[in-house]
């Protein structure tokens, strides 16, 4: 069902726009530090030691795309027209240690389980939006 | 260890007015629960010379460039003033600040006062929708996560996943705090009982949210006048001291350290408040705890030490928090039931049970009580990583 109106659009600074960058081009990144390969999401300084300036051993580097739902909830309510309930939005715990806040589509809200595997997928939910989302994998990923 | 805070500052003065009032502006709210407070405390208006504006965190809900603030419209003669927030933190954070001002001697009466339209700006005639969407940050919003009840649900689907927290014991909350709202002639649900029934048959707005899970709104305002505990002596009501202080930050930790989604960051702002208070948790005889959701209960009650992580739900379903519990926490109501005024609705509460004035629900003999707040950015995949702790007492 299309809907008329738009969904709000991520806040985009100097900070994060090289992630949604990438995303344009189907890609997914986290930022990676390039002394202890840490992996950070969003931008940041690595915590375990002393940086160079401005983030300068940090990089976005491409990520796995895979990870395990480590929380999630079920919208059975839409705040806005933009959205259409019910529909689940879960933290991510990605195989690379960070978490990520998305939806998880391509099963029913009740068939989504905590620790289910998951990967990433980017959906063209609107022209000009592209959104990393993530669906039931059946890859299971090292970590956790 | 040489003590900051223990005894050494009072409240003397409280205003407060909760409801509808679309025809006033927030400053305008602001200065006249400030006005009330100065009142209260037996003051002339023209002693009180310091002032500080209770924000909710930068930009979102209270204009950040006010020209006007409340002390000008009120006329007080300000040495200091300044506007401090922290989502729902800012009550106690701006009472931490307001001592130094004290101490130095910059100021001799502070008032504090926090405002809020959140009723008209999402409901009544000033209506814009939901509450607020940060124009910066990480937000989760192009995924549909755009209230708070979204990404709190994290922590109870956390809870209920680690430690088989059931909706029931989410329930238990919502009705324990229906029953304090109900000895509270002041409380938005006085006279409208709740039953656990009722509970589980309201809607599911965000599983496993319901909607009885989640905070009211209204508009209105909270302030509170704070001195030395030497001026405080000789003034209209019996002082309220603050006997402790403490803040604690999930940022302690990394972002996505995965306790945090059980716990709130109770630990550090605990154990400095309680150190300052020289008391532990058997001597506090009643708390407010911030309630944006009941799960926020539920896991301070076990932050704060009434019960072991992970055992919150029974021990709150069996035990019992509300007026015949075993312990007595968010007497007013709390911002499920009577009011939302972020963590001032809590310091309000101790301030009205410190003094003796809470009526029916009274908590007999009442000398130790706790208000916390909770709050913070919004950044996905955090949220909400401060919390703070204020202990108050009386003589
Ligand atoms: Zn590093």
């Amino acid at each position: 069902m299309t809907t008329t109106v738009p969904r709000p659009r991520p806040n985009i600074n100097e900070d994060i726009r090289p992630f949604w960058d990438a995303v344009k081009e189907r890609r997914f990144k986290l930022m990676r530090c390039q002394t202890c390969s840490a992996w950070y999401w969003p931008a940041a300084y690595c915590r375990f030691h002393a940086n160079e300036p401005f983030k300068g051993n940090m990089k976005w580097e491409q990520a796995s795309g895979r990870g395990k739902v480590f929380a999630f909830n079920v919208h059975r309510k839409a705040f806005t027209p933009a959205f259409e309930a019910p529909y689940v939005y879960a933290l991510i715990e990605l195989e690379e240690g960070p978490m990520f806040g998305s939806n998880v589509i391509g099963c029913r809200p009740e068939d989504v389980k905590i620790g289910m595997p998951v990967e990433v997928v980017f959906s063209d939910v609107e022209e000009n939006l592209i959104l990393p989302q993530f669906r039931p994998s059946s890859i299971v990923c090292e970590r956790a | 260890m040489q003590k900051s805070l223990n005894k050494k500052f009072a409240i003397v003065g409280m205003g407060l007015l909760a409801g509808r009032f679309p025809q006033h502006s927030q400053r305008s709210l602001q200065a006249e629960a400030a006005r009330l407070a100065i009142e209260d405390s037996g003051l002339n208006p023209s002693q009180v010379n310091g002032a500080v504006d209770l924000m909710l965190a930068p930009g979102s809900g209270s204009p950040p460039m006010e020209t006007d603030h409340f002390p000008r419209i009120l006329g007080l003669p300000c040495k200091m003033f300044f506007s401090i927030g922290r989502g729902g933190a800012g009550g106690v954070l701006g009472t931490v600040a307001a001592t130094k001002f004290l101490e130095m001697g910059m100021a001799d009466y502070v008032v504090l006062s926090y405002g809020a339209k959140d009723w008209s700006r999402s409901r009544g005639p000033e209506k814009t929708g939901i509450r607020s969407i940060e124009k910066i940050g990480h937000w989760g919003k192009p995924f549909g996560d755009l209230a708070a009840v979204s990404h709190h649900t994290f922590f109870a689907s956390r809870h209920m996943h680690e430690y088989g927290t059931k909706s029931e014991h989410f329930g238990a909350i919502a009705v324990a705090q229906r029953e304090w709202a109900q000895l509270n002639p002041e409380a938005h649900f006085h006279g409208r009982p709740l039953t656990l029934d009722d509970y589980m048959n309201s809607p599911m707005v965000v599983e496993p949210y319901r909607l009885l899970d989640m905070c009211m709104i209204n508009d209105g305002a909270m302030a509170f006048v704070l001195t030395t505990a030497e001026r405080a002596r000789d003034l209209a009501k019996p002082p309220v001291y603050v006997l402790g202080a403490g803040q604690g930050e999930a940022m302690e930790s990394l972002w996505w350290e995965k306790a945090n989604y059980t716990r709130l960051a109770v630990k550090t702002a605990k154990e400095v408040a309680f150190r300052e208070a020289d008391i532990t948790i058997d001597d506090v005889d009643f708390a407010g705890l911030y309630d944006c959701f009941t799960g926020e209960v539920l896991f301070q009650v076990e932050d704060y030490g009434w019960c072991k992580k992970g055992e919150g739900g029974p021990f709150i379903a069996s035990e019992g928090i509300g007026p015949n519990g075993k312990i007595n926490i968010n007497t007013s109501g709390g911002l499920l039931s009577a009011y939302y005024f972020g963590e001032l609705t809590h310091i309000a509460e101790a301030i009205t049970q410190l003094r003796g004035e809470a009526g029916a629900r009274q908590v007999p003999n009442a000398r130790v009580g706790i208000a916390s707040g909770h709050g913070g950015e919004i950044v996905s995949p955090g949220m909400c990583s401060t919390h703070a702790t204020l202990v108050l007492g009386r003589d």
